[in-house]
């Protein structure tokens, strides 16, 4: 490509300096005069008919300013997408420990906490189901409603069955000379964002429209759910996103519940109120990655051609469907990895149990799907004599090749060269056949062993056949000449800012520093969809080129008149416009003369990703119009006379196109990495009989910098036509591998497959958990302090 | 009770009861916001701030033992002009900086770390920050950012 002045050149995130500084305002940080402070009452039990609520005495309560039930709302507060089966607080049931039942607005913490006792609750249990596998028998209690939309499926507590069918996988897998059978199972994952959730609702003068400050990742989401559980109208409810601390897919539905609870609140006292999450409430409020059990056959040929797959993915839900209907479905297009077969049958069914419910999390679906295809593509490595690295390059998705959901794959498939390149920086064939011959046989109890461990992934990009996929950017010159540049989709720390930032600076050929980005408000920007799936770079991205394209045209047209030639005949020098003789106009000149001749300097660009078609009864079709691709190698230190594992050294290589934000590519790179890394080892949420046991970071374990070694990072910089520049995300696939290359470097280590996360002292020494048994306390005390 | 303490190099006088934090006074006596509260158990460090020049985590810190000593937040930690200081800088110019929620208390450390060793290798510095978590990050941006910093500091001293 030709040269660039501001893509991919190092940069400033824009909004860095307010966050070393310490000024960056976080919902937790914002204090308004007159403002309330507000929480919610939530369930102690997991599954629970509400028979009765009074909030007659907490009324009363001094300080109290208003208290809400689900009554308080339009049809009680229905919301949820894909599946409305969520309520603003719980109507008629509760369905897991945590469910938020009434809200209380009140002057400070002491009659806060006063309102929300002086509450009565009455609940009748009701007999709970706490795996999903026990949850799809046909005596087992059913949880909450049928699935609104899908009322022709079997079992009341099954959401959705998908289905991948690629030729006759029972066939194709008798004939095969070599078969492997293995069952993997992963842990539901807190996102752990360190920023709690937090919402702030300010009731406009009239007392007929509210402003809601939420650490959401989607406001325009959030304004709908607003606007139609409160009855308002549109215009009325307007959302901001204050700077947000994190959120990893985790800030979506439970932050919109908040939302409206706060909105409520504030209209009926008449005052500001603020709800802001202690850790506790976060853990066992909030939603988590989804659990997945995995049983996976392969088969192969003694010449090493992956021939046959044949695979089931049993996924919890928890207590409401959230959007689990969109990653069952991304684990079930995921979950024979990007490998070529003569046949592939993948099934999938995600149901509810009474566990604390399940959503969006960094990968959405493909991390869970990963620990298993890629554990059990090491076994059959191991049974054919093959070296890791040669079987996947022997099978992988190559340009041109169909993937087995019967998709032609384009140029910009490049996991061949990841493969390559992360063989290459861990210098795999050398490191890891001196391991195997240094520590020879079996360990000896105590010994330190070492192993080397790699994994392969794609990822479908955006949103895929879960929705519409569209952005929108808006670019305006300002009266002071500064450039605004606005976008629906936000950013929460990934970074998105800067790079539409660099983006409409090189399509411009202006410097970064004239553009502003404020940031996101449903009022300032144009719905773009949810901020979910790593579609930013690409969709906001290409939005944003296209906006700028337009200003720039609009400029140079200017710049022609100003200087007496024809657009084409302008040329560019640093921020010049330069006519056929030499002469420059500057950029305010040109903005000048296009005010005098009445030009529009505000324009709108949007953009729709290609269209795909995925055909849910034959299971096969586009899924996505394209993939991102990566391989990761990790090296592991294992204790055998504890189980302890140190990760030593990673390295990884992804497909990232054309490289925009080079820091922010690295972090982003090198956070997944990390986030993997607990998921591997340490990151476990235990529900015993539907109540969460670890509420803070004592109890949930996230890694700290000496759990992290220093990592490589390498990008494959394919350009990818369809990209803004040539470039694709790598928010989301840069976690999906590193858990599975962990576990397949401790099988090097211990000669032990890890068959279930987390691979902590007792899986990596016993293959099995050692567990006090769980109670409802902790539960309990992180909620309401009794 | 009346707390006397030093703030970010001022003398600052708080009324609060004497079961208060240190972070609950910070945030809402004074309304220094730099300060987060990640966990409130003293195991995420998003409230770290300076005592007597030591780490420590603001929300295990009662307010009443900060009494006629020296405090330090992230509002302390200024370059020229009030702009961002070499260690800050560094945050930026190494990528260090995601969500930016630990980074106050991430800055607070690397600077804790400096002023007790101005040449720490590189597991010093993943030693010194692991009271901090960081989800964003992988941590090595930040190792990087005080790392350099470290470097450059020792060669200013070197030239001075």
């Amino acid at each position: 490509m030709t040269e660039t002045r501001y893509v991919g050149k190092p940069a400033s995130r824009v909004d860095a300096l307010e966050k070393v500084l310490g000024t960056a305002k976080y919902i937790d940080d914002y204090r308004l005069p007159g403002m309330l402070v507000a929480r919610a009452l939530r369930s102690t039990l997991p599954h629970a008919c509400i028979i009765r609520i009074d909030i007659t005495r907490a009324l009363k309560v001094p300080g109290v300013h208003a208290v809400i039930t689900s009554e308080d709302f339009i049809d009680h507060g229905r919301f949820g997408y894909p599946v409305q089966d969520m309520f603003m607080l719980a109507y008629q049931r509760v369905r897991y420990a945590g469910d938020a039942i009434a809200a209380v607005a009140a002057e400070d913490e002491e009659s806060l906490q006063a309102g929300l006792d002086a509450i009565q609750v009455e609940l009748e249990p009701l007999p709970g189901v706490f795996d999903p596998q026990a949850a799809l028998q046909p005596d087992a209690p059913i949880v909450g409603e049928r699935p609104w939309d899908a009322p022709d499926l079997p079992h009341g507590n099954l959401l959705n069955h998908y289905r991948v069918r690629k030729g006759e996988a029972d066939e194709a897998l008798a004939a095969c000379e070599v078969t492997l059978s293995g069952e993997y199972a992963t842990l539901h994952q807190e996102h752990a964002y360190l920023e709690t959730e937090g919402a702030l609702a300010v009731p406009s003068s009239d007392g007929k429209g509210v402003t809601v400050y939420a650490n959401c990742q989607s406001p325009f989401l959030n304004r709908g759910n607003i606007v139609q559980t409160l009855g308002l109208a549109p215009e009325s409810v307007r959302v901001i996103q204050p700077v947000v601390g994190g959120a990893f897919g985790g800030k979506d539905d439970l932050l919109y519940q908040t939302s409206g609870q706060v909105a409520k609140l504030a209209l009926l006292a008449g005052r500001p109120v603020k709800m802001t999450f202690s850790r506790e409430e976060s853990l066992i409020a909030s939603y988590k990655r989804d659990a997945v059990r995995m049983k996976i056959e392969l088969g192969a040929n003694h010449d090493g051609s992956l021939l046959a797959s044949r695979i089931h993915v049993l996924v919890d839900s928890g207590g409401y469907a959230s959007i689990t209907p969109f990653t069952a479905w991304r684990s079930s297009i995921h979950a024979m990895g990007p490998y070529r077969y003569a046949a592939c049958q993948v099934d999938t069914d995600a149901a509810y149990t009474n566990n604390g419910y399940s959503g969006a999390c960094r990968g959405f679906g493909n991390p869970e799907v990963c620990v298993g295809i890629e554990q059990a593509i090491d076994e059959l490595a191991e049974r054919l004599g093959m070296d890791p690295i040669e079987f996947r390059l022997r099978n992988c998705l190559r340009p041109g090749d169909a993937t087995p959901h019967g998709q032609v794959l384009g140029d910009d498939v490049a996991l061949a060269e990841c493969l390559e390149k992360v063989r290459q920086i861990s210098d795999w064939d050398h490191r890891r056949s001196a391991i195997a011959k240094a520590q020879g046989g079996p360990s000896r109890p105590g010994e330190i062993r070492r192993g080397l461990g790699v994994a392969a992934m794609f990822h479908g990009l955006s949103l895929g056949a879960e929705g519409a996929d569209f952005a929108v950017s808006t670019l305006a010159v300002d009266p002071d000449n500064s450039i605004t540049l606005t976008s629906g989709l936000t950013d929460y720390g990934n970074g998105s800012r800067t790079v539409f930032t660099l983006i409409a600076a090189e399509t411009l050929g202006l410097q970064p520093e004239r553009f502003v980005m404020p940031r996101p408000d449903t009022e300032t920007s144009i719905e773009s969809g949810p901020t979910v799936a790593s579609r930013a770079t690409i969709l906001g991205g290409n939005a944003t080129r296209l906006v700028a394209m337009k200003l720039d045209s609009i400029l140079v047209g200017s710049a022609a008149d100003l200087l007496g030639c024809s657009p084409a005949q302008v040329a560019r020098h640093a921020e010049q416009y330069v006519g056929p003789h030499e002469e420059a106009a500057t950029f305010e000149e040109v903005v000048q003369h296009a005010r005098r001749k009445g030009l529009e300097l505000s324009v709108q660009g949007r953009w729709e990703a290609p269209e795909i078609a995925w055909s849910f009864e034959k299971g096969s079709g586009e899924p996505y119009f394209a993939y991102h691709f990566g391989a990761q190698v990790a090296e592991v230190q294992v204790d055998t006379g504890t189980g302890k594992v140190d990760v030593t050294g990673f390295w990884a290589a992804h497909d990232t196109g054309t490289v925009i934000f080079p820091q922010g590519v690295l972090g982003q790179l090198f956070g997944g990495i990390a986030q993997g890394l607990g998921y591997a080892l340490m990151e476990r949420v235990d529900y015993d009989h539907g109540f969460i046991q670890n509420t803070n970071f004592d109890e949930y374990l996230i890694p700290t910098a000496l759990d992290v070694p220093d990592m490589v990072g390498a990008f494959v910089e394919k350009p990818f036509a369809p990209g803004p520049f040539g470039a694709k995300n790598i928010g989301e696939p840069s976690m999906v591998p590193a858990a599975p290359a962990i576990l397949n470097a401790i099988y090097q280590a211990t000669g032990r497959r890890i068959r279930q996360l987390p691979a902590n002292l007792e899986q990596v020494l016993l293959a099995h958990d050692l567990r006090k048994e769980g109670d409802d306390r902790a539960c309990k005390l992180g909620l309401h302090g009794k | 009770m009346k707390i006397d303490f030093t703030l970010n190099g001022a003398s600052v006088s708080v009324e609060a009861p004497a079961s208060t934090s240190l972070l609950n006074v910070l945030r809402d006596n004074l309304g220094l916001t730099g300060t987060k509260q990640g966990c409130g158990i003293g195991e995420c460090g998003a409230c770290s701030v300076l005592l007597d020049g030591r780490l420590v985590n603001s929300c295990l810190v009662l307010a009443p033992q900060v009494g006629g000593r020296e405090v330090v937040t992230i509002e302390g930690v200024r370059g020229l002009e009030g702009g961002a200081n070499d260690l800050q800088q560094a945050f930026i110019d190494c990528g260090a900086v995601q969500c930016g929620y630990c980074t106050p208390g991430m800055v607070l450390a690397g600077e804790a770390l400096l002023a007790s060793n101005p040449q720490p290798s590189r597991q010093q510095i993943r030693e010194a920050i692991a009271g901090n978590l960081c989800r964003c990050t992988g941590y090595q941006q930040i190792v990087d950012a005080i790392e350099a910093t470290a470097r450059r500091r020792r060669a200013k001293v070197g030239h001075d």
